[in-house]
């Protein structure tokens, strides 16, 4: 049999083992899809239902459906001034992350070569993966009183108390240094996309640099800060290691509580709830950003 | 026309801004493992000399060094079955066009987009339950941990292995299969060379990502049974040290040396 024969005789069985296997395809991922529905997505479907149980000092938790938890989360000021907080600190640090990542994100993209830039990206990028403990312990060593900070500012003949360590200054900066990798990496990505024609032509019909940047450079990067933003609000949101480290026992936010009362007080059915208010208050925050960029484009698209 | 023009204001102005807020992102780790030598017992800027004390001191303590083993085995362990259910999860991906291919996608990658607190406090919930009912102790033993840190590997590596899957072509293994290769030596001579960047980089992010986890940690670990991350975030509350820049240091050439690595294989900002 010739080399052609066999190629004539075995395309037909090529094709129905190729259409097996389309077929087939799907089954594979069932491990990892049936995974993740039983040790996530359930987990998270039998929480949601235990926050609508009964707590009871003595018995822990009581089933029952009720939406007492979530009352007593929106008729008790304390909690009310934890998500709050948590509010106010996650949009001020998104904010500043967004001021102080687009002018890095545009330097990268536009001003620097191949090699500068992969070095700076890993500059930015291995700070991400350290692990927010490490990173926060570097923060306290800064703003402690008897820390860096204060040591430098001894240089110039500054002695008084800092006061940055337990206080929300202090949390902002270690989350805005958290989240600013993130926003830089987001916007560059975006910024790369953007054809620097565009610019080259707004700036030969005569337009400065920062009208440049209002009409057409950040206009068109609307998606990747809206992305940006979105990613560092949920993050900021959600921050555990720096309100705990930084803010210090007093320093109350959401993710603290919540950890508190699942694992601690053993309050399953208020814990629960706290994780949803949360999860729901992350996701307004969201949407209302995606308003707000959206009405903005529609605005600079006129 | 921007990079040849180094006297240009704006550039000036962009190169300042830059450089003041990457060291913003950078100096807490310099001064973090300058911290590390210090010889003072008491700490204070400047140092008054230079030891490696606090290394041996780390070591000493049991917490760090046990958590230091503990999490290393357990993000292994969990890296290798986020392999194992990843890789033909991601084939399905990447080739299949099925109903559903869109959703399923979604809840491979919701590991990624649910808050760690609240992903973690579900488990441990779950967890609990299970005990009661069967007595198999999983909060606060390794097979917690290991299902944690699987969930946290799993979709990076599927995001990875499907974006550098995307870039096989199917017809080429359809040519080694006709000319007589059998399936294993399709996959080992064809379709893994062109996958292993993606394979090195999934597993490197899921690796680095379980092993400086907390927020799950938090929930799932036990007496005897702490990870590295939960020993310096308990250490932390009480002493603030040298021995901290010490474990820190190790933490950080650890991580920088993996991503360099991956950045070898995968450009990093195409990760994310």
């Amino acid at each position: 049999m010739t080399v052609a024969d066999m190629t004539i005789n075995s395309a037909p069985r090529v094709a129905a083992r190729k259409t097996r296997q389309r077929s087939r395809l799907p089954w594979l991922m069932s491990p990892a899809l049936i995974f993740v529905i039983a040790c996530l997505l359930f987990p998270l479907a039998m929480m949601l239902r235990y926050s609508l149980n009964h707590y009871d000092p003595a018995e822990l938790m009581v089933s029952a459906l009720t939406a007492e938890n979530y009352l007593k989360f929106f008729s008790d000021s304390f909690y009310q001034e934890v998500l709050w907080r948590t509010v106010g600190i996650s949009v001020l640090s998104t904010v500043i992350c967004l001021v102080a990542g687009v002018p890095v994100a545009y330097f990268l993209a536009r001003y620097t070569s191949a090699l500068y830039k992969r070095v700076l990206l890993l500059l930015i990028l291995v700070p991400l993966l350290i692990g927010n403990v490490v990173r926060t312990s570097a923060w306290m060593l800064i703003l402690n009183d008897t820390g860096v900070l204060a040591a430098f500012l001894g240089l110039f003949g500054y002695t008084g108390r800092l006061n940055l360590m337990y206080t929300s200054t202090g949390v902002v900066i270690g989350l805005v240094s958290v989240l600013l990798p993130f926003m830089v990496i987001t916007l560059n990505s975006v910024f790369e996309a953007i054809d620097h024609n565009l610019e080259d032509a707004a700036s030969s019909l005569g337009a400065g640099h920062l009208t440049i940047m209002r009409q057409v450079v950040l206009p068109l990067a609307l998606p990747g800060i809206l992305a940006g933003s979105v990613l560092c609000l949920i993050l900021a949101m959600n921050a555990y290691a720096t309100p705990v480290l930084i803010g210090g026992p007093t320093f109350n936010m959401m993710a603290p509580i919540v950890y508190q009362q699942i694992a601690k007080a053993m309050n399953w059915p208020f814990g629960a709830a706290l994780a949803f208010v949360l999860m729901a208050a992350t996701l307004v925050m969201t949407i209302g950003v995606s308003a707000v960029v959206q009405n903005k484009y529609r605005k600079w698209s006129e | 026309m921007h990079a040849n023009d180094r006297g240009d204001p704006v550039r000036l102005a962009y190169t300042t801004i830059s450089m003041t807020v990457i060291g913003f992102i950078v100096l807490p780790l310099v001064f973090i493992i300058w911290m590390s030598f210090f010889s003072n017992k008491i700490l204070s800027f400047p140092p008054e000399g230079y030891t490696l004390e606090w290394y041996a001191r780390a070591w000493d303590l049991a917490d760090f060094r046990d958590g230091f083993f503990l999490s290393m085995r357990m993000s292994l362990i969990s890296t290798a079955i986020s392999l194992v259910l990843g890789l033909p999860a991601s084939f399905a991906l990447a080739r299949g066009r099925f109903p559903g291919r869109d959703a399923i996608n979604t809840i491979l990658m919701s590991p990624l987009m649910v808050p760690g607190i609240v992903s973690g406090g579900a488990l441990f919930v779950f967890f609990l339950e299970i005990e009661f009912l069967t007595d198999v102790i999983i909060a606060g033993s390794s097979l917690g941990l290991i299902i944690a840190y699987s969930l946290i590997g799993l979709p990076w590596m599927v995001r990875l292995v499907t974006t550098s899957l995307i870039g096989v072509n199917p017809s080429i293994e359809e040519a080694a299969r006709s000319l007589g290769a059998g399936p294993l030596t399709v996959f080992f001579r064809i379709t893994l060379p062109v996958i292993k960047p993606g394979l090195i980089a999934g597993s490197l992010f899921a690796f680095v990502n379980a092993f400086i986890d907390l927020e799950k940690s938090l929930f799932l670990v036990g007496p005897d049974h702490t990870t590295l991350q939960i020993a310096l975030l308990n250490y932390l509350e009480w002493t603030f040290d040298s021995t901290i820049g010490a474990v820190a240091t190790v933490q950080i050439a650890l991580v920088a040396a993996l991503l360099i690595i991956t950045d070898h294989y995968v450009k990093l900002s195409r990760a994310f």
